[in-house]
């Protein structure tokens, strides 16, 4: 192919984007809300169109540069609603902040354990160490690991679908009512997915979600760069 | 105007911290240091929330859009994940789940299992 049409891969992208968008806001019910993610689908069928069409990734991945260029300025905004966020919790920041460090520590841990018994290549525990977080984060503190920062992108997505369906479902079998806890939990577990599935429900727990999402993308950034290499000196 | 000042200091912020990040040769992620860097400077108030609102609303509100050229990378790895399939499997159940078990019981544990109010 002489003339080449990779240009219209950004206009794509956003047309897509938006459209899928448009349809998940649309959508009433909580689980069909939860599975409708734009973000997902459209990672879904941009890959599965490419895949199609037998097309390889490098000239996508040059040509929708603009798209990756935006999102270092956008993680640097994220200070903004993480600054909101803290304003809020002042009284209850102590208990949060421990709980959302043990989140973040457990994760990591809990997924190099697993990549032990697995006798995972390090390239793929280095991929699956930090899922605790929003997809922007995960990517950054993925590659600074030597992971692979797609598969980790993916997984953090899946998990914050499998909350969103089953977050209510595991506190009613633990027993848990507190807006608190729920809120902390899925926040800092199931990130923006599983926090939007709380907020229309459960405001209290929502807003506690949104909280613990925002701290937990600033302590992955700090504890999981340093965590991770500890963990695989201890295990290797 | 207002978006000129908004994008100035975010720019800026991405800046500093990627000449930091550079100078001490760290493997820190440029943008998570800038973030840092722009929160204290909210924190301690040299920074306004109403003059970073202009650029910060539209970047996060269409943060996921940046996100989907990386996504869609997963490609170049289609095959490492049906080789480990088992293992992503296990991952995408028990990670998410001990988390969530670990955190609903420390703030059950301080808090109560009901609602306080």
């Amino acid at each position: 192919m002489t003339v080449s049409l990779w240009w219209l891969c950004v206009p794509c992208i956003i047309a897509l984007f938006l459209v899928l968008r448009f349809l998940n806001a649309k959508t009433q019910h909580a689980t069909a809300k939860a599975l409708s993610n734009p973000v997902c689908w459209a990672i879904v069928l941009t890959a599965a169109m490419l895949v199609a069409l037998k097309l390889p990734y490098e000239p996508f991945a040059e040509h929708s540069k603009v798209l990756s260029w935006l999102l270092e300025p956008a993680i640097v905004a994220l200070a903004l609603p993480l600054y909101q966020q803290f304003i809020h919790v002042k009284k209850n920041l102590l208990l949060i902040l421990i709980s959302c460090s043990l989140g973040v520590i457990n994760a990591t841990l809990v997924a190099s354990l697993i990549c032990y018994f697995f006798a995972a290549p390090a390239q793929l525990s280095a991929s699956l160490a930090s899922l605790s977080v929003t997809t922007p984060i995960t990517l950054l503190v993925t590659e600074s690991l030597g992971g692979i920062p797609s598969l980790a992108a993916a997984m953090v997505i899946f998990i914050g679908v499998l909350g969103a369906i089953f977050g209510n479902l595991i506190f009613s079998l633990i027993n848990i009512r507190n807006a608190q806890a729920k809120g902390v939990a899925i926040g800092t577990a199931c990130h923006a997915i599983g926090t939007a599935s709380l907020i229309s429900d459960q405001p209290k727990a929502g807003a506690f979600a949104s909280v613990a999402m925002a701290l937990s993308a600033l302590l992955s950034a700090i504890i999981v760069p340093i965590l991770y290499p500890v963990i695989q000196h201890v295990l290797v | 105007m207002k978006y000129l000042i908004s994008s100035v200091i975010i720019l800026t912020c991405l800046a500093v911290a990627k000449f930091l990040t550079a100078l001490l040769e760290s493997s820190f992620p440029a943008p998570l240091l800038g973030m840092v860097l722009l929160l204290v400077l909210l924190l301690t108030g040299l920074v306004k929330e109403q003059h970073l609102k202009p650029t910060a609303s539209p970047l996060l509100n269409y943060m996921p859009l940046f996100f989907i050229p990386a996504g869609v990378g997963i490609i170049e790895h289609l095959g490492l994940i049906s080789q480990n399939w088992p293992l992503l499997l296990t991952i995408f159940i028990v990670v998410p789940l001990t988390s969530v078990l670990l955190i609903g019981a420390v703030i059950a544990y301080f808090k109560g299992r009901e609602n306080d109010s």
